[in-house]
């Protein structure tokens, strides 16, 4: 859910424009395009006072559907990479420390990455899991009988939960909210490549950006924020919210 | 990476490409012959039977299928998921493809008039001899544009089985295009799906010529 819906701003001409560096009238209606998970509620946009529309992408082309301005921004468990920034997209605040973490079948015997040598093991196509095992983790991948890249992390919890892989490699807070509603999972306790979130904007947006990040900071800064993550279906995630921690 | 690596590691794919290619023509095109002729069965619950799972088949899509072979039996029974997806795929793809040639089959089958049995039959063929000697010929001349039509999709629906993570060629192709944040992993897929299929359609030219023995 999270990792396959991302979050879209994408305003209205009107306000592309104001972007452009005239001053917005003040009273003028903005459209606000997003796909969100309940996870990451749209706060910035209520606050903002911006409309708010829902837009799912495909994972594994994100930053093409960006590009082609079918969303404003890119947001919701997407991990910030450098190719991002070399690429010259504007990123935001990283807003949560991430891991990435394996998950097996309960009992299956298996307590740490180096019990799972010679074993399969599953990563959804075009997440930053399944780019660690091509270079930071190549070793770790090496060790593997082999990766198995699916296209949706549904995908691969039904392979492992079907016994046709005995690992999924994925971020914890996919992790942890699979693990929680479905019985028989269990998360190995190794954190494996540590990296943030962050939201994706096109370059030469920096001042929606800019204004995003206000937007949340704002929110934080009234406790909005902290009442919203301190929800107890949080509670595997909230102690790794940078701005929680921070402030 | 150079493009050469590319091709290389997308190539090592390609076999797995062929595969189901080559597996779901194998099992689709006599299987298709078999739910043709139940279709056509004078037995009205056979052929409404059989009707019934063509229209189930040629109306869902080949994804959902796919879905339903590979995980259905999971869901349904807690039965193990295939470790090599190949199976699975071989399955769903054949049952889908047969479908499909059933009703070329068929169309092709009646298109023979009547008066053909008939003289057969005064000739004293028997009705299997008549089928194989006289009907089928003709038949496999008429529909050969048809099965062109439908071998070269299939070429192009391999790509579906990424679906139940298949890793054929076009899924390797999609993760050297992340990781490289690049577009040329599709154009060279591309250009391996266009020159199967000019490949195809040379074999398919010869045959179909090869059985323009009339003209």
């Amino acid at each position: 859910m999270k990792k396959m819906i991302c979050v879209l701003l994408a305003l209205t001409m009107i306000f592309a424009l104001c972007a452009c560096g005239k001053t917005a009238a003040p009273a003028e209606k903005k459209t606000f395009i997003m796909g969100i998970d309940p996870e990451y509620p749209p706060f910035s946009c209520d606050y903002l006072g911006w409309e708010l529309k829902i837009f799912g992408v495909n994972w594994d082309e994100k930053l093409v559907q960006l590009d082609s301005m079918e969303c404003d921004c890119v947001w919701s468990g997407m991990t910030i990479l450098d190719s991002m920034k070399d690429a010259g997209y504007v990123i935001s605040a990283p807003y949560y420390d991430n891991t990435q973490v394996l998950v097996v079948k309960d009992g299956a015997g298996f307590s740490s990455s180096a019990d799972l040598a010679g074993k399969v093991v599953a990563v959804q196509l075009g997440t930053s899991g399944e780019a660690l095992l091509q270079g930071d983790l190549a070793d770790l991948a090496a060790s593997f009988s082999q990766v198995v890249t699916c296209n949706s992390f549904l995908t691969c919890f039904t392979e492992l939960e079907g016994g046709a892989v005995d690992a999924v490699f994925v971020d914890m807070p996919v992790a942890a909210s699979y693990v929680a509603k479905n019985a028989g999972l269990a998360i190995i306790d190794e954190d494996l490549g540590a990296e943030q979130y962050g939201i994706a904007f096109r370059a030469g947006d920096a001042e929606l950006c800019a204004q995003v990040d206000a937007a949340v900071q704002a929110l934080v800064k009234n406790g909005t924020y902290a009442e919203i993550a301190n929800k107890p279906e949080y509670a595997e995630i909230v102690n790794n919210l940078i701005f929680l921690s921070n402030g | 990476m150079s493009l050469m690596t590319m091709i290389v590691k997308m190539g090592e794919g390609l076999g797995k490409t062929c595969a189901i290619f080559f597996l779901t023509l194998l099992f689709s095109l006599p299987l298709g012959m078999i739910v043709a002729l139940l279709r056509m069965s004078r037995i009205k619950a056979v052929s409404a039977v059989t009707r019934f799972f063509i229209t189930i088949l040629r109306g869902t899509p080949l994804m959902l299928q796919l879905l339903a072979v590979t995980y259905g039996p999971y869901y349904l029974f807690g039965a193990t998921v295939a470790r090599n997806k190949l199976i699975p795929v071989v399955i769903a793809f054949a049952i889908n493809y047969a479908a499909y040639f059933a009703e070329i089959y068929r169309g092709g089958i009646e298109s023979i008039p009547v008066g053909q049995y008939e003289a057969a039959e005064v000739l004293g063929y028997s009705k299997v001899q008549t089928f194989m000697r006289i009907i089928l010929p003709q038949v496999v001349k008429r529909i050969m544009p048809s099965v062109t039509n439908e071998v070269v999709t299939l070429v192009k629906d391999t790509s579906i089985a990424f679906t139940v993570s298949y890793q054929e060629m076009f899924t390797i192709g999609k993760q050297i295009a992340n990781s490289q944040t690049s577009f040329m992993p599709f154009v060279v897929a591309g250009v391996f799906y266009y020159c199967f299929n000019a490949i195809v359609d040379y074999l398919m030219g010869r045959i179909e010529k090869r059985l323009d023995y009339y003209q």
